[in-house]
């Protein structure tokens, strides 16, 4: 099927679930999985049609492998997450329009990526932007949707003057014609490559602009937040991408102040990027809400998808364009096992739960490998990626971007620790003696992205033969494959040895378990206190102020957040003073403005 | 052949026959208004000269595609707002038959003293229709501001009549292109002051937040769409096509219209009051469009003009409504309204993304033809303005939104038990009115080479130098 079909019938489709929910809410909502699923399927059938070009009313399209290698992460996780749809009906204001703008969103971002103009992609854009706004209110926050779009709203106005400006320059909205237009000027081409790529920086969540991220996917339905977790940030990495691939940033800044070989243009952003992610792994392992703790990993994961896109060289750039595959399932397959926790328990608190392993056996699994390779331990994808991204930087002997790399890879062993201990591991709670674990529908995607996140980390080939042709289309040398094993500068990483390996180290820790003697288990609240009453047991336990000790170090940290928040607050008193200024109740304060303007236009006149 | 004169003898004669005809004031205000979109379709473009005196000495009307077109969407926003909140009509059948007169008259005129004339009509309409929400000082406030307005307006033709000895437009257009520009700075300041109290230009409306601000569902759409798109239509008419703006003046005015813009929609942002909220929408809108002709740019003005009143007729009628239902529009108070109303609420809400721009919509369209026009105008400085305020627009409509689908305080999901408890009843009439109207915004923001085909017919507006730029399906963008 030719993909303009496809991307109307996703369209269709969005109606259609809706038509479907109005009689039963719960129909509609396996609708969206046969209805995603179904497009996945026509799209990954439809790789040949690289090159293809259509167009649907005045926008025009333009098959590429990016958008097609896009559009495939981003419904692989709308499908996924699709199956927990129909459990979370009963709990939505809206169920009809939940499912109806589920899909919208999906056929958006579809076309988002498949744009051959820069109208055609700021329409898509908007289009999701403004799909999955309203999705974000039906859960926990309102103003975490006002902010959501706020943010989004700075980027894509920005983009939106980048693209009115290159077209006044260029004369074109072609995507392809427009950017080459810019290798010539490089005063425009920093002016647009600035501008336009805040939209992308908006949506991955890069410092300063990453305060969304928690607020959003913290807050927003437990189904929306793999979505907006695992897709729809990858829209801005696709901004990115077209900012430094499409766009000759390296060409038309070849002239520009290097800095550590860089040009000092794309060295900014990635300072940005590293701000990303160190901020986004310290304030991760602060945090209390399992979801705003994921929330906060996308932001630092968002780090290294930008840097690794802004090298756009061999090694950085495919670990980025892997790597941004890899988050996307392992963080949706993390949102979607605390959202099994939070449909049995009602509640995303780490330090409320514990000892869900003895009740949800494989969501527990399931959570375990995708933190593995969100950590980027292997023999899981986010361990190939990272790899890549880290070889990249120190070939190019990039040292800060490098150490804050390590730094985050380091550090996410602390964050995603956090839950592991203290929502699946430890003791029970009373409360949920009689908890259920996940059902089948629940299981079915989290078992197949736990099954692609091995999959990809032992054959990370398959993948990688895409990437290289996307780096062989915008000219840059393609990744190298033997085999299994992917040529670096410092020899050949071969993931299938690497999980032979750690198979057998798997299987004699996991002998030495059976063997020895099992541990004592002691109940919840079973704490020594010299027979004094305890009146609060749950602040003694251990899951409770998990990290003390280590956030205690940077307990005084400034936020940015205050700042954007003055900022907004300037707004509202701009605002006010308009109000008191011009709008009174009395006419004389309209009279005395009319003299005021007279006088002045006459004063300034009767210069001329 | 008919002759546009009819769609202001008309009403102003059914005026008279409803005041002997007591008991059908609303259906003579139908009839006359039914009466007059009918014959909008039989018009055919053209002079048409008055009492036999030859211009400039008689008074005639221009019937151009501008004046087609604006006299076409006001009748039909006058007729549509009428019919939807039919029930408020009452006794107002009367001064609304004079006000559409007047309304017609003003985008008819070819005569800047007739011009007056109509303004005075339409104005005195306005005062009493202002006057139904019993808030009297407001309606003062305005009776003041506005007869001041066109006060000055009058003292700014006496001087160009005493140097031009001329009041018929396309004559004093004539003198105006050898005239010492610099000369008539203050005329035209005076008769940019004039309008601009009624297009409600910063900082020359006042009266503004009184009177939108308590407007119920028929007064509000009406002020809102059929009054406020005439003046700015209008506005364009003179500013454009008549008046000769030297730079200096020019610069100035365009700053004002951008000053307006960004203090209009800073002030919407810092507002919960939903009326309130629109109103500073409409006059930050008042300033992009007087920006827009200022810069020449006829073509996006209008397609910006129909997309504010098209969306405020809408808005306001639902916002009005609400209010006169509850007695209160305070948004916090009215948390979840449109849970049970969820049709009237969609088109609020189309209307909204319309107007903030959002793709999908016709809004969106018209933004890009303006900013496209703007950039082909080598000013890099005005889009930046535009989109800031695109920007605080976009915020406090979809915060308002948000607030009126999904009740709920921070921290839970939201519930219906959050929702107001308030009863808003919007009934059937006004329900298909703003149905019918969202979905000719639907309709226009995804064929947009329809409204193309429609207004450029036969040339441009106005002026040859507007730029329209179109995407459609035959040539791409």
């Amino acid at each position: 099927m030719s993909f303009d079909l496809l991307i109307l019938m996703m369209f269709a489709g969005a109606f259609l679930a809706y038509l479907i929910s109005k009689s039963n809410s719960e129909a509609g909502g396996i609708s969206t999985v046969v209805i995603s699923l179904i497009s996945l399927v026509l799209l990954l059938l439809g790789k040949s049609q690289v090159g293809n070009e259509f167009a649907i009313l005045y926008m025009t399209f333009k098959v590429t492998t990016i958008g097609w290698y896009f559009s495939a992460v981003m419904i692989l996780v709308y499908s996924m997450t699709s199956f927990f749809n129909s459990y979370w009906m009963k709990q939505m204001l809206y169920p009809n329009a939940y499912n109806f703008l589920y899909l919208f969103s999906l056929a958006g971002t579809v076309g988002l990526f498949f744009a051959a103009d820069l109208v055609t992609l700021f329409i898509f854009w908007e289009m999701v932007v403004w799909s999955s706004t309203f999705i974000v209110p039906l859960g926990k926050s309102r103003r975490a949707a006002v902010v959501y779009y706020t943010i989004s709203s700075i980027g894509s106005m920005a983009t939106l003057y980048a693209i009115m400006l290159l077209h006044a320059k260029s004369g074109t909205f072609i995507i392809s014609e427009a950017f080459a237009w810019l290798a010539t000027d490089p005063t425009m081409a920093t002016i647009v490559f600035f501008i336009f790529i805040l939209a992308g920086l908006t949506k991955i969540g890069i410092f300063p602009f990453h305060i969304w991220l928690p607020l959003a996917h913290g807050s927003a339905p437990h189904t929306f937040s793999p979505v907006l977790s695992g897709g729809l940030v990858k829209m801005g990495a696709f901004i990115a991408y077209m900012s430094v691939g499409v766009l000759p940033a390296y060409q038309a800044f070849s002239g520009s102040l290097k800095i550590m070989g860089m040009p000092i243009q794309i060295y900014l952003l990635m300072v940005l990027g590293a701000i990303s992610i160190v901020l986004g792994t310290l304030m991760a392992i602060k945090q209390d809400d399992a979801k705003k703790l994921i929330a906060y990993s996308s932001v630092a994961n968002g780090g290294y998808i930008l840097i690794g896109i802004l090298m756009m060289d061999q090694l950085s750039c495919a670990g980025s364009l892997m790597h941004l595959f890899n988050h996307a399932i392992a963080s949706a397959a993390a949102f979607l096992t605390i959202a099994v926790v939070a449909h049995r328990t009602g509640t995303t608190k780490i330090s409320e739960l514990g000892g869900m392993i003895h009740r949800m056996p494989v969501t527990f699994t399931v959570y375990l490998i995708s933190i593995i390779s969100l950590a980027g331990i292997p023999p899981m994808g986010g361990f190939v990626s990272k790899w890549l991204i880290i070889q990249g930087l120190a070939d190019k002997g990039l040292l800060f971007m490098a150490l804050a790399a390590f730094f985050g890879s380091i550090g996410s062993f602390l964050y995603v620790f956090r839950p592991l201990a203290a929502v699946f591991l430890g003791q029970l709670a009373p409360k949920n003696y009689e908890l259920e674990g996940a059902t089948l529908m629940m299981k079915i995607p989290m078992v197949i992205l736990s099954a692609l996140i091995i999959f990809f980390g032992v054959f990370p080939r398959y993948i990688l033969e895409v990437i290289g042709e996307i780096q062989s289309s915008i000219g840059i040398t393609p990744i190298q494959l033997e085999g299994n094993a992917i040529q670096a500068i410092n020899g050949l990483l071969n993931s299938y040895h690497v999980f032979v390996i750690f198979g057998f180290g798997f299987l004699i820790s996991l002998a030495i378990f059976m063997l020895l003697q099992k541990s004592r288990k002691v109940g919840l609240m079973d704490t020594f206190t010299s027979a004094e009453f305890i009146h609060t047991p749950e602040l003694y336990h251990y899951s409770h102020d998990f990290y003390a000790p280590f956030e205690r170090l940077y307990k005084n940290h400034p936020s940015v957040e205050n700042f954007l928040v003055n900022i907004a607050n300037k707004f509202d008193e701009l605002g006010q003073m308009v109000n008191a200024l011009f709008f009174s109740h009395k006419p004389s304060i309209t009279v005395f403005w009319i003299t005021v303007v007279t006088a002045i236009i006459y004063l300034g006149g009767a210069r001329i | 052949m008919m002759n546009p004169v009819l769609l202001i003898a008309i009403p102003l004669l059914l005026a008279f026959l409803s005041i002997i005809l007591k008991h059908y004031k609303s259906q003579l205000l139908l009839l006359g208004s039914a009466v007059n979109m009918i014959l909008i379709f039989g018009l055919q473009k053209g002079e048409y000269i008055i009492g036999g005196f030859k211009p400039p000495f008689g008074i005639n009307l221009v019937l151009d595609d501008y004046a087609f077109i604006s006299i076409l969407v006001v009748n039909g926003l006058f007729l549509v707002i009428n019919l939807m909140s039919f029930d408020k009509i009452d006794k107002l059948g009367t001064v609304l038959l004079v006000s559409l007169a007047g309304l017609n008259g003003m985008l008819l005129t070819g005569d800047l003293f007739n011009l007056f004339v109509f303004l005075e009509i339409t104005s005195i309409t306005a005062y009493i229709l202002s006057s139904v929400s019993k808030k009297y000082q407001y309606s003062f406030n305005y009776l003041v501001l506005g007869t001041l307005g066109s006060g000055l307006y009058l003292f700014g033709l006496i001087i160009l009549y005493s140097v031009f000895g001329s009041l018929n437009m396309a004559d004093i257009s004539k003198q105006m292109a050898t005239a010492n520009l610099n000369q008539m700075l203050i005329p035209t300041f005076l008769i940019f002051v004039g309008l601009a109290v009624e297009a409600k230009i910063l900082p020359f409306n006042g009266w503004v937040k009184g009177v939108y601000g308590n407007a119920n569902s028929l007064v509000g759409p009406l002020f809102a769409s059929a009054y406020a798109g005439t003046m700015l239509f209008v506005f364009g008419r003179v500013f454009v096509q008549v008046l000769m703006v030297s730079s200096y003046l020019k610069v100035t005015l365009i700053i004002i219209g951008a000053v307006t813009l960004l203090a209009g929609e800073a002030a919407a942002l810092s507002k919960t009051r939903i009326r309130e909220i629109l109103l500073y929408s409409s006059i930050g809108q008042s300033g992009l469009v007087v920006a827009l002709f200022l810069s020449g740019l006829v073509f996006p003005a209008v397609l910006q003009i129909f997309n504010n009143i098209f969306s405020k007729a809408v808005m306001f009628t639902i916002g009005g409504k609400m209010a006169d239902d509850t007695g209160t529009d305070e948004a916090d108070e009215l948390q979840g309204a449109f849970l049970k109303n969820k049709l009237a609420g969609l088109s609020f809400t189309v209307a909204a993304f319309s107007l903030i721009g959002l793709p999908l919509f016709y809004g969106f369209y018209s933004k890009i033809n303006l900013l496209l026009g703007i950039f082909s105008l080598n000013n890099f400085w005005l889009p930046v303005v535009i989109l800031l305020g695109t920007i605080i627009e976009g915020v406090y409509f979809i915060r308002l939104l948000v607030k009126l689908w999904t009740p709920g305080e921070e921290g839970h999901i939201s519930t219906e038990e959050y929702a107001t408890k308030f009863t808003i009843k919007i009934e059937l009439a006004k329900v298909i009115g703003v149905v019918f109207l969202s979905a000719i915004l639907i309709i226009a923001g995804i064929l947009p080479g329809m409204v193309r085909n429609n207004l450029t017919e036969s040339g441009q507006l106005l002026n040859e130098e507007s730029p329209s730029y179109m995407f459609d399906l035959e040539g791409g963008i």
